[in-house]
């Protein structure tokens, strides 16, 4: 099938990767023409627009940053869909956003999809992402040339935008956990306890989780570096505290973490890992506590 | 002096109306034209002009003061189609009034600056009981000479008008207002539910406080609306919900760190989730009496 591909960042590369090795013909464009080199030795052909793209494409996927990013990128890519095309976008963006785009394209036939993805860099590196996506039911088996090849869990959860509304719930349970983490290395090592052997005792019990198995284990090796880069978190909160206060429904908890991110952030390790969170409740701290 | 009024709503008018009795001609625009007709009533003789678009209001005032929601409909009146910008005569002053974003301020600002219109950010604090006594307070971010130009007009509408300082400053300084008052009316409903589970008189409680150092003008005014029930707007828990977002909105951008804004936001959502927006915010009392054990 012909496949369109933008946006190759730490999980946009990957997952291109995994398209050309199942044997679709891939159809890339990037702002910067370097980034796409190395799909290109393998094949994908290089275009020089996103309407280039689409006009290329049954099925033309999209992974970027922030809502204005995708908006942008449906708007130069619709004068070139053929009607019954299909825009897939893996972005974590507002639910509202992806309604917004989806209505665009169903003016001239083109479908959308949201379909954000949890996993990681490591997810999409073993093609193992979980995929939560919005649209109508029966684009299923087109769309599964993709996601087959993308991910180990595909569910469809409803309509336009319920894909992103499944993402931001990920994001909430996930870094509420990861802060759940930080606080008790916090106070494990206040109370002068080796949080790896904590880590070590918690995992084969009722705390057990992959947060506190992956994000828990950068935390005891005091290992920072992303993974999960925390703007990418504290960007996908912005979004969900928006929709609470849109859906007036109170949300408590994530909105404490949203703040420790804040702080995070104001402190400069936006790019270090979501596991920084126990590194702000260290800055609140005097130097003997730590 | 010739003086452009857009957003005649509930602080709006009487506002537009102050300034009319200190001997100004208004020019009105109105999205909704049955706003504008108190101002049109023969027998009350409002020196005052209707006009079929904000652009003429602009070409026939000196100052164009705008009072509406949120930022987007600032952002239209004065820069859309047939906004303000495009009729302004040179030298023109835009004062807004509206609580919007400190840094959505600035941006419209810029882009007025532009076009060669000076703006003013100047949102206010006092609500429709403010409004209607000329007593409001009225924080102002702008240029201090766009700002001495405007300050007599302010001063037919509030009784506090302070030059915080540069564009958006107005807007931060309401800002922290918000702060303040949503977390104060969210303690003082907290103290009173507390009082009333444990079996305690509010009233007494209250009583007591006002001498002590937890006194405020909040547990005082909000504090006795509460104990007698009456959940009318003043002030609604929906506007306080929206400048409650424009703060945590803000914090995100900065990077900072609001625990207990961001947890008293959370409040003004359910208080808006359960139907009770149009209530005054101290209907955060009636939300902590809901959400704890009726009869405990």
């Amino acid at each position: 099938m012909n496949i369109g591909f933008i946006g190759f960042g730490t999980m946009g590369l990957p997952m291109a990767g995994h398209l050309i090795k199942a044997g679709h013909v891939l159809h890339v464009w990037s702002r910067r023409a370097a980034s796409v080199d190395s799909l290109v030795e393998r094949g994908a052909q290089c275009c020089a627009s996103p309407e280039a793209v689409a006009a290329a494409c049954d099925i033309v996927c999209t992974n970027v940053t922030a809502s204005a990013d995708v908006e942008a990128l449906a708007a130069a890519m619709a004068p070139g869909f053929a009607p019954g095309a299909i825009h897939l976008d893996f972005s974590t963006i507002a639910p509202s956003a992806a309604r917004r785009i989806a209505a665009m394209h169903a003016s001239v036939g083109v479908e959308f999809v949201d379909a954000p993805v949890s996993g990681g860099g490591l997810g999409a590196r073993n093609a193992t992402l979980a995929i939560m996506w919005g649209g109508k039911a029966v684009l299923a088996p087109r769309l599964d040339a993709v996601f087959a090849v993308l991910g180990k869990t595909v569910v469809h959860v409803g309509e336009t935008g319920a894909g992103q509304v499944a993402k931001a719930c990920n994001q909430m349970i996930m870094v509420a956990a990861i802060e759940a983490c930080a606080e008790a290395a916090r106070l494990a090592a206040g109370a002068g306890v080796d949080f790896a052997k904590v880590r070590t005792a918690m995992l084969g019990g009722s705390a057990g989780s992959r947060v506190l198995d992956v994000f828990g284990g950068r935390m005891a090796a005091r290992d920072f570096a992303a993974g999960v880069e925390a703007r990418l978190h504290h960007k996908d909160y912005a979004l969900l505290m928006d929709e609470a206060t849109r859906l007036g429904a109170a949300l408590p908890v994530s909105t404490a973490v949203w703040q420790q991110l804040n702080a995070l952030m104001g402190q400069g390790m936006g790019c270090a890992d979501t596991s920084s969170l126990l590194r702000v409740l260290e800055s609140g701290a005097t130097q003997a506590a730590r | 002096m010739n003086v452009g009024f857009i957003g005649l709503g509930l602080m709006g008018r009487p506002m537009a109306l102050h300034l009319e009795k200190a001997g100004h001609a208004l020019h009105l625009w109105a999205r909704r034209p049955e706003s504008l007709a108190p101002f049109m009533d023969k027998a009350a003789a409002i020196n005052a002009r209707t006009h079929a678009t904000p652009a003429e209001v602009a070409a026939n005032a000196d100052v164009v003061i705008v009072m509406v929601a949120d930022a987007p409909d600032v952002e239209k009146v004065c820069l859309g189609v047939d906004g303000l910008a495009s009729g302004a005569m040179p030298g023109l002053i835009v004062v807004d009034m509206s609580t919007i974003n400190p840094n959505a301020a600035r941006t419209i600002g810029l882009r007025l600056a532009e076009k060669g219109i000076a703006f003013v950010d100047a949102p206010v604090s006092g609500g429709e009981t403010g409004a209607i006594n000329a007593a409001l307070t009225i924080m102002v971010g702008g240029a201090p000479e766009a700002f001495e130009k405007v300050k007599p007009l302010l001063e037919k509408m509030g009784k506090s008008v302070t030059l915080i300082g540069d564009s958006g400053a107005g807007q931060v300084a309401k800002a922290c207002n918000q702060i303040l008052t949503g977390v104060g009316v969210l303690a003082v409903a907290e103290a009173f539910n507390f009082a009333a589970k444990s079996g305690v008189d509010p009233a007494k409680v209250r009583e007591a406080l006002l001498g002590g150092f937890a006194y405020s003008k909040i547990l005082e005014n909000h504090g006795q609306r509460m104990l007698d029930r009456n959940f009318k707007p003043g002030f609604k828990a929906w506007m306080h919900q929206k400048d409650l977002r424009i703060v945590m909105e803000e914090a995100h951008r900065m990077g900072l760190m609001l625990p207990s804004a961001a947890a008293t936001a959370q409040v003004f959502n359910a208080i808006v989730g359960s139907g009770m927006g149009e209530n005054d915010s101290i209907s955060a009392l009636m939300l902590l009496e809901k959400m704890s054990n009726p009869s405990g």
